[in-house]
Order: C-alpha cells, then structure tokens, then sequence
C-alpha cells in the first residue's frame, strides 16, 4: 500500500524535474530553425503556457483514464510509443536476468563450497571485472570479437534470436557478477551457522547439506538482489540499447529526455515507476516462501 | 561441482548453437536489399512534420517536391516540368507533370500540389518550416496540370525554397480528411520507393515503386536501420549489416579506408561553422578586437590536424556553392598582428572571456573549441570553456539582447537553399536579433540590412550576386564572427554498392544504386 505514496512522489518528481532541464521542445526539435512562432505553436498545442499546476492536473486527470498524452516530437500516442517498446526490452531485460542468475548464483556457490579455491579466486576476479568493466566498453568488445571477428553474431538490430545473444549478455554481465558476490557471502554466512554443522554431524550427504539447507537459505538476500535488479534492468538497459540499437524504452527515454518530450519522459518513468513497485511486491512474496519465518502454511521449516 | 560446471559449460554451448547457427544470406548471390545505416530516426514523414536532415534523407524516397536541387546547386524539374513568372516575378505559374500517380493510385495534378501547399503554409498546421513560404499569398490550381503561386512581394529564392525536401507532394486521398492537427504515418507520395514499414526505433522499409515515372531503381527493396551509436554504426558496416553508413567520425577514417570491402567517401556540405561574439558586449564591440581573434586563429591547422583535411577554411560567411558567394577571406593566421590589434584596442595584455561551444552537435566540435581556445591563449586571451547539452544551449543562446549572458559562443548554419537570402539574412540581419530569428551575436549594420532587404526582392540575377557580394565584403570586414571552418560530411560505402548519391545537403540517395 505504500505503492501509492511512491506512484505519486514519482509522477511529481518526475513532471517538475523534466520542466526544470532548460531547453525546450521546440527548440529541440527544429534546432536553430526554430521560429518564435513554431516555439509557441508547440507551447499552446501541448499546453506549455498553462501553469504547471495546471499541467500537473491535467496529466493526472488523463493518467488515470489510461492517457499519458501525445509525444511531441513524434505526434503519437505515448500510450503507443511505449506499447510499442517495452516489450522488446522486457525480453532483454529477461534474458539477461536469466543469464545473470544461472551464471551468478552457480558461480557464486562454487566459490562458497571450495573456499579460496583457484575457481574461487578466479571467479570472484572475473566477478569484479564484470561489476566494474564499463557496460559500453563491454559491448564495444562483444561486437568486435563476436560480430565483427568472428562474424557469428549481428553486431546491431533486431529480429532474430540471434540478435538477442550480444545485447543480454552485455546486460546480464554486471548483474552477474553482482549476483556471484551476494550469493558466495551469503552461503558462506549461512554455511557457519550451527544448523550447517548439525547436519554435517548427522552425516547428510554433502550435496543436500549444500543445496536443500544451505542454498536455500542462502537464497533469501539473492532474491531481494534478483529484484531489484530486474528492475534496474529494465530501466537501465539505456546504453546496451543504444550501442546495439536496441529499440526498447531505455532509449526512448534517453531520446525523449534530449529531445525536452515530456509526456515520454513522464510516462516511461511512470511506467519503470510502477514496474519497480510491482516487482518488489513479487519479491516480496517469494521472500514469504523462503523465509520460513514469514511462512506459516507448510511444516517444511527446517 | 563437476556436474555443476559441466552443466553450465553445456547450456553455454547449447544457447551458442541456437544463436550462431548459420549466418543469415548475407553472402547470397542475389541481394535484393540495400541497407542505410543513419544516426537518428526521423520525427516524422509527414512533410508539415518534418524538422531534422534524417527525415529529409528518408523522405525524399518517397515523397517528391515540384524542384529539386542537383549536387551542384542546379534547380531541375521533379513534379513541376516548368516554371515561370511574370513581369515582377509575383505571380508565379508551374506546369505540374502529366502521367504521374502516387503510391495509392490517385492521379498527381495541380490541385493535389495546392492542396499539399495550402497545407503546408496554413497557420493552424503550423509547420516548422512554414516560413520557407513566408512570402506565398495565395495558390491556386488554374487548370488541371497548371498552377499559379502568388507571392505578396518578390522573394527572389523562391524556387530553390520549393525545392527544399520538406515542401514534399503527398497523395490528396492522406490530407483531404485531416484536421489542422491531423498527420500520417507512412506518407504516400510519387517517389521511387514505396513506403511499407515503420518499425519504431529501429528501421524503415521501402520497396521499389514499379510505376515511377522516372528510372526505375535497380535494387528492390530499401532499408533505413537507425544506429544512433557512432562505433556501432561502423561495426555494422563492418559486418555487412549495413551496405552505407551516414556520419563517419574523422578519427574512425583511417581504419575504414584499410578495409578493402569499404570505400570512404568525402563530401562537402552548405554548413559553414563560426564563433560568433556578442558584438553589443564589451570588448567585443571593438572592431579591432574582432579583427584580432580572427588572426589569432590558425583555422588550416584545424582543418588539417583535427579533421585530417576534411573541412575546408571559411572564405565567407557562406560556403562557396552558394548564390551570392565571393572570396573575401581567409583572415590569415597572425598572432603578431593580432596582439598588435589587442594592444591599439588597450589590451596589451589581453583579456578573459568566455567562450560557449556543443559538444557532439558538429563532429569534433569540442576538439574545435579546445583547439581555438589554445590558439586565443597564444595572444594572451584567456577562453574559458562552457559546453551545454544542445537543447539547453539553443534555448541559452536564444535570449534577448539584454538577457544574453554569453561573450561568444560556435554553432554551425547550413545554407540548404544554396541561396545567400538563407544564409545572411536570418543570421545578420538586425530585424533577426533574438529573439525573433536567428541572429543571437546581436550584428547590426545598416547597409547590409538595406543590402538583405534588397537582393530579396531584386529578380535580376546579377544585380542581386552584386548585391551579396558587397554585403559579403562588408560582413567579412566587420568580423561579427570568427571564421572557422566549412564542415566536410563522411560516409562510408561497403565497395560492392555503386551509384548512391551523396548530396552536399547532407542526404544520401539511393534511387540509383546498384550492387556490382
């Protein structure tokens, strides 16, 4: 129920922040052509001469019956400009959380298991590469080796699943690493605890110890992570999108915010707003299920 | 764990497979497509839409004006055959073409071009660019292929403004219904290519219009791919995944040109690029100090070092391939003449100003300011830099008189009419101060202006040449800028495309390409 305070604080921010950016849309638009008169056509058109108050009133008002307004570069529908978009960085954004998770938690619980291992050493490097390795720089490599090198990959655009490969992994990198970091702590965490070692003693097999009662706890601060990471994936994907022109919303909001389109940049906001909302609900739900304190329909606690 | 790892190691293989099967027809024998690679989308096709050089490049493939302008500045009929006007060039009579039809069948004749027109100068729809008809009073269809455009006084470019790619003729079935406000995606006009697909953010598809009524191209089908991305633009190329690729930084150049499969290609444009003062603020008001600053720049060495010879120094303030163009520059590079000038001015020692410049606007426009900015503290003035986003600067260097807070500041003007009236008039006359037009350095001298008001409407061709050449003269003198550089444009073509057409206007076409 706090969604409802954020949802608001979001749309305020975000519709004074944009109006406070100096520039305006016609200028972006018809760059040093821009007539006094065509500035002021776009100003009335889009009711820019009304006082923000005024602006913010009718933007909520049209909000709550589904209108976000019409771009005012491209003159469609934001409703449309978005639909169209989010889609295709949806399936990035998947993607790359699935590759993230599967290379990040196993990573990051064969560090934990063979403890300052040579894999452990190396993964864990290759870990702090992946956080801090500029995304733009890793995308610029993927397409020189794989595109332009090995010609096995297209470098840019869409269409194809192929297409897919470059683009999630760039993406699914840094949350990868990240993910192999949290998920290496907190198994080593839990992996001290004395319930560990209780059922080490009770001679359990080493592989369930591992997988049914470590990892399982263990996942609890991954899945908080995995969240917000989905979330910042799919706000961030900005510049994976433009160096493999990518044509999803991270890039139309870029566009939209250079170009002064309010009614984009406040509805792509609006829209990663609610989406964040939305997907730490659904952490916290999964949450319920690992967290045996929080779960209270099943005995299976250990 | 080593199940777990070869667990991973095999899904890894796995996903490589499914994505790396074989490589899509690339290589195949018969290509029947050509993709352009170009930096931006375009806001729009719709002519009264229509803004920025990506649409323009787009567009002119479909959609088609009454005139269109040849690589060397010619004027030559498109939909209009012929044009003439009467005694003191008000009235205006074009033939349209007979035999034409747009894309959806309906047949291309006079009233179609009024309505288009009309459309395109009508208050309500309030075009961008509605004041490259400023001067159009009324337009009417006087006969089936006959129509008369009636001028309220004699603008002297008016064929080279109807030739400008935004006036584009579309099919009256898409603008008879529209409200003022109303607009299209796909335009369907009389163009060589028909246009099929707008998939937003990423490409437009044409295919090839079998009933042109001019050559029909060679390669079927057409593909705009937007790669805002420079790097990734060239990687594309690279690839093959684009057959052309618009807007080649200069540093990037060397490496294309090593590449056997590629052809770089250097054009010029109509874009001059300046630093203009703010000639109403002290010092700057001093002729001798303007003088100064020009002499203090070696704009050779920045054309050769920053843009390895692909620009060319400004002998004007407008590029040679304009009417009304005449050598009066460049100002040599003297730094001893221009500390000599700063010290008669009373700055010995110089001066701090601060000089505004884009970053990423024009190629290298930074590298440029950074570069004059060295060059100034050679005769002992001190150049602070400041850069803004470009929305942000537009709207900074637009301010009145009395709000401009800016000593100098770079940007760029491309003459696209090829006619000096675009050139000087909107950037030096006085009536353009801010903010009613574009002269934000705040120039002002009278005998130019009269000189402006005049060639406007003078119809003979040569009085109105004399006419720019005394304003050009008298511009150079009073050195309201600093004269840098005209821009150069680069592309880059993989060797197997023949024919494209790159257009100093910044357009490349493709109406005449083929693959060897």
């Amino acid at each position: 129920m706090l969604a409802i305070p954020v949802v608001i604080g979001v749309s305020i921010i975000v519709f004074s922040l944009v109006r406070l950016i100096p520039g305006d849309p016609a200028r972006a638009m018809a760059g040093v052509n821009a007539t006094p008169d065509f500035i002021e056509a776009i100003r009335v058109r889009h009711a820019l001469d009304q006082p923000i108050p005024v602006q913010y009133a009718r933007f909520v008002v049209r909000f709550l019956q589904g209108d976000l307004g019409n771009s005012i570069f491209s003159g469609r529908p934001v409703t449309t400009e978005i639909g169209e978009r989010f889609p295709r960085t949806l399936i990035l954004a998947t993607i790359a959380l699935v590759i993230a998770t599967t290379l990040g938690v196993t990573a990051g619980i064969i560090s934990a298991t063979r403890r300052n291992s040579l894999f452990d050493n190396a993964s864990m490097l290759v870990a702090l590469v992946g956080v801090a390795a500029p995304v733009f720089w890793m995308a610029l490599m993927l397409q020189l080796l794989f595109a332009v090198q090995l010609r096995m990959l297209p470098a840019t655009g869409i269409g194809t699943i192929r297409h897919l490969v470059l683009p999630s992994i760039t993406l699914g990198t840094a949350s990868a690493a990240l993910m192999a970091r949290i998920t290496r702590s907190s198994m080593l965490d839990v992996l001290r605890q004395d319930f560990i070692t209780t059922a080490r003693a009770k001679g359990l097999d080493e592989r369930l110890v591992i997988y049914k009662h470590a990892l399982k706890n263990a996942l609890i601060p991954v899945v908080t992570v995995l969240g917000l990471q989905f979330g910042i994936l799919l706000g961030g994907a900005v510049l994976t999108e433009t160096v493999f022109a990518w044509p999803g919303v991270g890039r139309l909001l870029v566009d939209a915010i250079l170009r002064r389109d309010y009614p984009v940049v406040q509805g792509t906001v609006m829209l990663l707003a609610l989406l964040f909302v939305l997907i730490n609900l659904v952490v916290d739900i999964i949450y319920a299920f690992l967290d045996p304190r929080i779960h209270y329909l099943s005995g299976r606690g250990e | 764990m080593k199940r777990i790892v070869f667990t991973l190691v095999a899904t890894l293989i796995v996903l490589g497979l499914v994505a790396c099967g074989p490589q899509a027809a690339d290589t195949a024998a018969v290509r029947d497509t050509l993709t352009i690679a170009i930096g931006a989308e375009p806001e729009s096709l719709d002519p009264v839409k229509m803004t920025s050089a990506p649409a323009a490049t787009v567009g002119e493939h479909v959609v088609e004006r009454l005139i269109y302008m040849e690589e060397d500045g010619t004027l030559t009929p498109m939909l209009a055959t012929s044009w003439s006007a009467n005694a003191d060039s008000t009235v205006w009579t074009f033939e349209i073409r007979q035999g034409v039809t747009f894309h959806d069948g309906a047949p291309l004749n006079a009233e179609a071009v009024r309505a288009n027109l009309a459309r395109f100068v009508d208050p309500e729809v309030g075009a961008a660019y509605r004041f490259l008809l400023g001067s159009v009073q009324d337009i009417q269809a006087t006969g089936e292929y006959t129509l008369q455009i009636t001028l309220a006084q004699p603008f002297a470019p008016i064929l080279s403004h109807l030739s400008h790619s935004f006036i584009g003729i579309v099919s009256p079935n898409q603008i008879s219904d529209l409200a003022a406000d109303g607009t299209f995606e796909i335009p369907v006009g009389t163009g060589p290519y028909v246009m099929e697909r707008w998939s937003r953010g990423d490409s437009i598809r044409m295919s090839v219009n079998a009933d042109y009524w001019g050559p029909i191209p060679q390669i079927p089908n057409l593909v705009f791919n937007f790669i805002p991305e420079e790097s990734a633009r060239i990687v594309a190329l690279e690839t093959g995944e684009a057959d052309a690729i618009m807007a080649v930084p200069p540093q990037d150049v060397a490496r294309l040109q090593q590449n056997p499969d590629i052809d770089v290609v250097f054009q010029t444009t109509v874009r001059t690029i300046y630093i203009s003062f703010n000639n109403i603020r002290e010092p700057f008001t001093d002729q001798r100090v303007r003088h100064a600053l020009n002499y203090a720049i070696d704009k050779q060495a920045i054309v050769d070092s920053i843009f390895e010879g692909n620009a060319f120094v400004a002998d004007a303030p407008i590029v040679d391939a304009v009417f009304g163009h005449t050598t009066v520059g460049p100002y040599e590079f003297n730094p001893d003449r221009a500390r000599e000038l700063l010290a008669e001015a009373g700055f010995p020692n110089g001066f701090d100003m601060v000089l505004h410049h884009p970053t990423g606007r024009y190629p290298l426009d930074a590298t440029v300011a950074q570069a004059v900015q060295s060059m100034l503290a050679d005769v002992g003035v001190n150049a602070t830099l400041e850069t803004r986003e470009w929305s942000a600067y537009l709207q900074f260097t637009s301010q009145p008189p009395d709000r401009a807070e800016y000593d100098s500041f770079m940007l760029g003007w491309g003459t696209v009419t090829l006619d000096a009236d675009y050139g000087l008039f909107a950037l030096l006359h006085t009536r353009q101060w801010n903010p009613n037009g574009n002269n934000r350095g705040f120039y002002s001298n009278p005998r130019v202006d009269e000189l402006l008001d005049a060639a406007r409407i003078e119809t003979n061709p040569d009085r109105r040449r004399t006419m720019y050449h005394e304003a050009v003269d008298l511009i150079w003198d009073d050195a309201p800028w600093i004269f840098l550089y005209n821009a150069g444009q680069i592309n880059a073509v993989r060797s197997n495309v023949q024919g494209l057409i790159h257009h100093p206007l910044e357009n490349l076409s493709a109406w005449a390409a083929s693959f060897r």
